[in-house]
């Protein structure tokens, strides 16, 4: 096996050989992420409401199911509708603190048994946990992001937030508001340079998942089929009132 | 590990693919639909051309820095506590890979689509160490339970009818399965979520790396990259040393060209963004993530003739454009990248002798060059390639000659001349009309699929005596 200083070594002395085939630098990065980031988020508290409009556009296109309501106390109401068409009774979501609201208070008065992830999970929940969500029909959680250009959904792993809460159900069901959404790839790239930027490295989850629309593959004659390994549906539900989770 | 198919010389595998009626049908309307999908694609992307630039510029930058940029990769993953693994060849990152099956106790390894496992026969290494691995990404699992080749860098099945696959499912997962996608697509469903939860080892390639954060990215629309990277405890991510790019800003022009390149998606269904194993307090991911960093040929091209190949993205777009591989598909070159692309990439992985025949597989129209997202110039480095098996002695000795005989003749106006005058003698038996449609010893090759203008009654050189 090469070690990483016999691997470089060859490699230094091959770029040695070259100065390349033109002059070119990376992308410009922004030199202050963070404020960068905050300039993002200003333009985007006046300029969300076309940003929401092109966002169902093109999640539509994908397919995707949009819901939009006024406030947090209508998303029970959608979701309860949302697992009776499915005639399902079980949901997966994430944590309190993940979402910002507690789905189990939320969706017991409507007869649906609720498992939220506990946050900090050890070994016992873990094992707990798989076992619900690998039968689990229907998954709820926030979103960190929502790009419009795009229709896509972008959400960060971590404590209460498990990655496969959006993929193992057959129906996911992202709920945010105004201050997920982004208009551009470009917007995404200051965020997550902004978010890298924090250095509490450790904090953050392993992973971070852009979702645009439901799983699909046409590897079959190239005809579209959806739902190969992940959701089937993936649902929006948009909330105008809706207080941003920290 | 030399592919059997390779035992017929590619002529031949050309031919037999010509043949395939089936085979042609469906490369027509796999490759046309591709093509209209990402010209519609890019024709809603007004700034798509300048995002192509960029992209391009990115990925030379990159390689003018590559020893930074690779130390800083390894730097950030091991940081977030993964672990980073050096392969010179495709020999040693198989035995890393299996070095961990066989430490970690791994019986079975769930795969999502790899360029990078294919082309070091990750999964015959694995079953000779009594590891299984399954493939699974849906048109990756149909050709791993037929036993062949993928196509098609990204369809990898597009040779099969749903008929043919309805037959594999029902003979090897014992039932009766309609000739439906819906139906087939709801079967492999459910054999495969089995497989994800009870493995023990993830493999994946990797999109991109991201030097800066250490973020290993997965662009994938089945959602069997989640999967993988999720359930097992252990992650493998196999990528050769070239994918790594400086900054998520830079990740960001890529994401917006490689899926409409690709599908035409304006972004495939999933791009997952790893940065090292679980973190405390989550409840899903891998225990232990390992990187391997790949050479197995790309080191001695960063000051070769292929350095540009080395910007590919492997979106398959130059395969669906290109008249050859839209005649003769995947299989027939042979080897794990098909296409023109594919022709310089084996060159690279493989050896220039690889691609003695292959090399001449392209009428060097160019349209590879005008739809790769990276603006690779193909055409140049094939005629180049052409030029290294020529002085190298790789290319048969007639073509040597001839082009030796058409240099020399070329390089003396005297002998141009003469040759055009002696050429009208010797074409005389071989003219029918006005063409030459049969040529008599190996120049027979050359008309056997195509016409030669013969030389004019009267030379332009002749004419432009009088004319002046």
């Amino acid at each position: 096996m090469a070690t990483r200083a016999e691997f470089l070594d060859r490699l230094r002395r091959e770029m040695r050989r070259t100065q390349g085939l033109f002059p070119a630098t990376p992308a410009a990065r922004p030199r202050a992420p963070r404020e960068a980031a905050e300039a993002v988020r200003r333009q985007l508290a006046e300029r969300w409401p076309a940003a929401l409009t092109r966002f169902q556009a093109e999640f539509e296109r994908l397919a995707g199911v949009f819901h939009r309501v006024s406030a947090l106390a209508d998303v029970p109401g959608v979701l309860a509708r949302i697992a009776a068409e499915k005639g399902v009774r079980e949901v997966i979501g994430w944590d309190r603190a993940a979402l910002g609201w507690d789905l189990a208070a939320a969706l017991s008065p409507h007869g649906l048994s609720v498992f939220a992830a506990p946050p900090g999970g050890d070994d016992t929940d873990r094992e707990s946990h798989l076992a619900v969500a690998a039968r689990a029909p229907l998954g709820v959680t926030g979103a960190d992001w929502a790009l419009a250009e795009t229709g896509t959904l972008i959400l960060r792993s971590g404590p209460g937030r498990p990655r496969t809460t959006s993929l193992l159900p057959d129906t996911h069901v992202a709920v945010f508001g105004p201050g997920a959404l982004l208009e551009t790839l470009e917007q995404v790239g200051v965020m997550l340079e902004a978010h890298h930027a924090d250095g509490r490295v450790m904090d953050a989850g392993g992973v971070i998942n852009f979702i645009t629309g439901p799983s699909r593959t046409a590897d079959i004659e190239l005809t579209l089929t959806r739902g190969v390994h992940g959701p089937k549906e993936v649902h929006v539900v948009f909330v105008d009132d809706c207080p941003s989770p920290p | 590990m030399p592919d059997p198919i390779l035992a017929t010389p590619f002529p031949r595998r050309a031919g037999a693919a010509l043949k395939d009626a089936f085979l042609q049908e469906a490369l027509t309307i796999a490759t046309t639909k591709f093509i209209d999908l990402r010209k519609e694609a890019f024709g809603a992307l007004p700034e798509g051309d300048a995002l192509r630039d960029r992209a391009r510029a990115i990925k030379e930058a990159t390689l003018q820095r590559l020893d930074y940029y690779l130390d800083q990769l390894a730097d950030n993953v091991e940081r977030l506590g993964g672990h980073v693994h050096w392969a010179s060849t495709a020999a040693e990152a198989r035995e890393i890979v299996l070095r961990l099956c066989r430490d970690r106790g791994v019986r079975t390894a769930v795969k999502s689509k790899s360029m990078a496992t294919e082309e070091i026969h990750l999964n015959e290494a694995l079953e000779h160490a009594g590891v299984t691995p399954i493939e699974t990404d849906l048109g990756e699992y149909i050709i791993q339970l037929a036993h062949e080749r993928p196509s098609h860098i990204i369809a990898p099945a597009i040779h099969k009818t749903k008929g043919q696959v309805a037959e594999l499912f029902s003979r090897e997962l014992k039932g009766q399965f309609a000739a439906d996608p819906e139906v087939l697509t709801a079967v492999a469903r459910r054999e495969l979520r089995q497989k994800f939860l009870a493995a023990d080892m993830g493999i994946t390639g990797a999109n991109f790396a991201v030097a800066d954060t250490g973020t290993l990215v997965l662009v994938t629309n089945e959602g069997n990259g989640r999967m993988v990277t999720s359930l097992p405890r252990l992650h493998v991510a196999v990528m050769g040393m070239e994918k790594v790019i400086p900054s998520m800003t830079d990740l960001m022009v890529f994401l917006a060209i490689l899926a409409r390149s690709a599908t035409g998606q304006k972004l495939s269904s999933y791009t997952t963004l790893v940065r090292g194993p679980r973190r405390p307090g989550e409840l899903e991911g891998p225990e232990e993530l390992h990187l391997i960093l790949m050479d197995g040929g790309r080191v001695r091209q960063i000051a070769g003739t292929l350095r540009e190949a080395l910007y590919c993205l492997r979106c398959g777009a130059c395969l669906n454009v290109c008249p050859v591989y839209r005649q003769i598909g995947g299989h027939a070159y042979g080897y794990t990248y098909p296409g023109p692309i594919g022709i310089l990439l084996t060159a690279m992985l493989e050896g220039d002798r690889s691609v003695k025949d292959l090399a001449h597989a392209s009428s060097l129209c160019g349209a590879c060059k005008d739809v790769c997202p990276v603006r690779i110039d193909i055409p140049r480095m094939l005629i180049e390639l052409r030029e290294h098996l020529d002085r190298g002695r790789i290319a048969p000795w007639p073509e040597r000659l001839v082009f030796r005989a058409a240099r020399r003749l070329m390089q003396s106006p005297w002998l141009f001349r003469a040759s055009a005058r002696v050429g009208r003698v010797l074409q005389r038996p071989f003219l029918r009309g006005d063409r030459l449609r049969r040529l008599p010893l190996f120049f027979g090759k050359w008309t056997a699929t195509r016409d030669l203008p013969p030389v004019a009654a009267r030379t332009f050189s002749e004419r432009w005596k009088e004319l002046r």
